[in-house]
């Protein structure tokens, strides 16, 4: 290789090369004023740019994101009994994989070219897209009234207002399998000394008693966020922590790290080393008794196994009570400048109604954040009624999923610190303590 | 394009203007420009503005680097990943290019199936990253993974651990790993340089009486240093960008509990956050950690070049 003829190009390329970066940054802070252009809302003429010469309505087309690639078949459904109702309206529905949906999705809304209904992500990430501007608030939305408060915070930007439909909640809890259970004289446990005992007969009797793993930190500060809520006695600590008049160095929730830690004789062997494939397919082939995991896993399980004797119960609290962790995953919002506002408004009045709740929840065997829908499945039926009736936030998604690292992946990384031996349950806890002081305006002093 | 052959063949012996032929290395040159030059001046200006999300913010120097080299936990991280990286660098300098020389010197001396066995030892850089992640996943798992049940077999079951589960063992499981991933390149590399040793030399030296040890460390070894350099500067880049098979075996956290995180995945946990798209992203403190890797790839291998260059034998 012979390089000295070419140095006068490269570095002729490289001042075109620094020009040109220049350049981009210049154009790159685009105009956060021009998202109130409310008056365009008026029947937008030519720019429907149909050449389909419908008879009498002109027909739009919505395009819609949404980061769900496995729901693409069930949307075609659902948006096909939209279209059926609203023949001016077409709903091009356009899933990205969910790792990579945050980056598009910012990308589109940044250059304006957006879709006009977005899937929105709950909580602090979604709601940041509101503050920024891009979002139409639904505060008007018929239909919006009949979500309940906690739901619809998922989607409440700091300005008090509703920037999107809630889609669907999620619950976590344990899993278990009825046929070990009866076979072993076991009953749902009422409190954590049942259910320890209820692990102990298990191990005694050669079944793995929770099918776990520490491999994956997600998992652990989703199992912990099932535990938790029984030794901090669900709300009345998370609205005590929100207020700042408790932390996570509180004797509750050491208690509930605590909890977390007591399980591990119950764990199988090797748990540090497992992931949910793993552990779930451990619990599908009933070689363990027992599975914390999400409501998004119930349609899993059943497919695997078909004949797996599935059912679940809440978290028993210590004061006598039961809990189910429950959060919003997900809304549906409309772009704030989107050329088909008025359609795009409609689809998320259907959204918001009980029809497309049912069609939903059938559907993708999911609750459905709309109170009172009912669907096939007992199970999905069982986690709707509890979810309505004696529910707590899961803290760390729900409240605690900002900072860099997030405070809940710090929970996470201390956790598997935990069981590995390297951290006590006190440090756990004073390691999220650390994490939250820097971001969380109640414990900033 | 529309001029007849014919034409074009008739000899031209007119002089063409010499600067055409800088126009030769546009194609690539402007591919190079695109995809790495102007990626790298990018994280540069990224690096030091503030950033909300993906939307860039106010000019603040080298706040991000203050950030990144004095603020918990981003210090500890940083220095937690430097390390992995520098253990990487180690293991695979001794495990993986000290068996490739060995292998290699093998196939050099003629054994018998040397042709199989270089092809045999290139195989798995055949295979994508993340399906050697997969695989070793699988062997490695603790329960019914190929290892532990063949050292159950064995009957040396208290040997038998969560091999990635472990903090203790993950890292060095991943770097074999690689090592098994790397072998068959850096035996090929040796055997080029062992191969391009002429071969009156070596006849010259066994003239001279020497032989065995002798040989291989006076004679050998200094003829082949350039690839022993190559090697070095290849391994070094590689254990400090590893990224692949550690985000393929245990995930963007550089799980259990930090223990196989390098620099290029902490990098990518903060430019573009770790799981399921949830949580913070900072592309200014990702770009400060991507400049501050560029400047130790670049600068440690420059050095050694020159320094490893000096030792090299001519011939």
């Amino acid at each position: 290789m012979r390089r000295s003829g070419s140095h006068v190009f490269v570095s002729a390329m490289l001042t075109v090369l620094l020009v040109l970066a220049g350049c981009s940054g210049g154009t790159n802070p685009a105009s956060p004023g021009d998202g109130q252009n409310g008056g365009q809302t008026g029947s937008p003429g030519g720019s429907a740019g149909g050449g389909s010469s419908g008879g009498g309505a002109e027909q739009v087309t919505l395009s819609m994101h949404s980061w769900r690639v496995e729901d693409a078949e069930g949307y075609k459904k659902i948006i096909q009994a939209f279209e059926a109702e609203n023949p001016g309206i077409k709903i091009d529905f356009k899933p990205f994989k969910a790792t990579e949906y945050n980056t598009i999705l910012n990308t589109a809304l940044q250059s304006d070219s957006g879709p006009d209904v977005l899937q929105l992500r709950p909580y602090a990430p979604g709601i940041s897209l509101a503050e920024a501007g891009h979002l139409e608030p639904l505060d008007q939305l018929p239909g919006i009234q009949n979500f309940s408060k906690d739901v619809l915070a998922a989607a409440t930007g700091k300005d008090g207002k509703v920037y999107g439909v809630p889609l669907s909640l999620n619950s976590t809890q344990i899993y278990y399998n009825k046929r070990l259970f009866e076979q072993n004289g076991l009953k749902e446990p009422k409190s954590w000394d049942e259910l320890i005992a209820v692990a102990k007969t298990l191990k005694d009797k050669g079944i793995v008693p929770f099918a776990f793993g520490a491999k994956e930190g997600w998992l652990l500060s989703l199992s912990h966020g099932v535990i938790a809520p029984g030794a901090y006695n669900g709300n009345a600590f998370v609205s005590k922590i929100l207020n700042g008049e408790a932390d996570f160095t509180s004797p509750e929730f050491v208690k509930s790290i605590q909890r977390a830690q007591e399980l591990i004789p119950y764990f199988p062997e090797n748990f540090v080393g497992l992931d949910l494939n793993d552990t779930r397919t451990m619990f599908f082939t009933e070689k363990a008794a027992m599975f914390i995991n999400g409501s998004f896993e119930l349609e899993g399980l059943q497919k695997m196994n078909p004949d797996l004797p599935l059912d679940f119960f809440p978290m028993p609290t210590d004061d006598g009570k039961a809990v189910l962790t429950t959060w919003v995953d997900g809304s549906y919002a409309v772009n704030a400048k989107s050329k088909h506002k008025q359609e795009a408004l409609k689809f998320l009045e259907f959204m918001a109604s009980k029809k497309f709740g049912e069609l939903f929840a059938n559907q993708f065997k999911r609750i459905s954040a709309i109170p009172g829908v009912v669907t096939s499945d007992p199970l999905v039926n069982k986690m709707a009624e509890l979810s309505a009736s004696s529910s707590t936030p899961y803290l760390m998604v729900v409240h605690f999923a900002e900072g860099n690292p997030t405070t809940k992946q710090t929970l996470e990384n201390s956790l598997q610190g935990m069981y590995l031996n390297k951290l006590t349950p006190e440090q756990v806890s004073q390691e999220v303590q650390k994490s939250a002081a820097i971001w969380f305006p109640r414990f900033k002093k | 394009m529309g001029v007849p052959e014919r034409q074009q063949i008739q000899p031209k012996r007119k002089a063409k203007p010499r600067w055409l032929l800088h126009l030769f290395p546009l194609p690539a040159l402007i591919l190079y420009t695109l995809f790495v030059i102007y990626p790298i001046l990018s994280a540069f200006t990224y690096s030091m503005y503030e950033w909300k999300g993906i939307a860039r913010g106010a000019f603040v120097g080298l706040q991000n680097f203050l950030t990144l080299f004095q603020v918990e936990p981003f210090n500890k991280l940083f220095w937690n990943a430097f390390g992995h990286n520098v253990i990487y660098f180690l293991v695979e300098m001794v495990v993986q290019n000290g068996i490739a020389f060995v292998l290699a010197f093998l196939i050099y001396r003629k054994i018998r199936g040397a042709g199989f066995l270089k092809a045999a030892y290139f195989m798995p850089r055949l295979l994508s990253v993340i399906v050697v992640g997969f695989l070793w996943k699988l062997i490695l798992n603790p329960n019914y993974g190929a290892l532990n049940t063949l050292l159950g077999k064995l009957g040396l079951e208290e040997w038998a651990k969560p091999w990635l589960g472990d903090p203790d063992t993950a890292l060095l499981a991943i770097i074999l790993v690689n090592c098994w991933f790397g072998i068959g390149f850096a035996v090929l590399i040796f055997l080029a340089g062992l191969q391009s040793i002429p071969e009156e030399l070596i006849e010259a030296a066994r003239l001279d009486g020497a032989k065995g040890l002798t040989m291989l460390s006076r004679i050998i070894l200094p003829l082949v240093m350039p690839s022993l350099t190559i090697m070095t500067i290849f391994t070094f880049i590689q254990a400090f960008e590893a990224f692949e098979l550690v985000y393929a075996m245990q995930g963007s956290m550089g799980e259990p509990f930090h223990s196989t995180d390098t620099l290029a995945v902490y990098f990518y946990r903060l430019a573009f956050s770790g799981s399921g798209g949830a949580g913070d992203v900072s592309i200014g403190l990702g770009s400060a950690l991507a400049v501050v890797l560029f400047f130790i790839v670049a600068s440690v291998s420059a050095l050694s070049l020159k320094a490893m260059r000096k030792r090299e034998v001519q011939h």
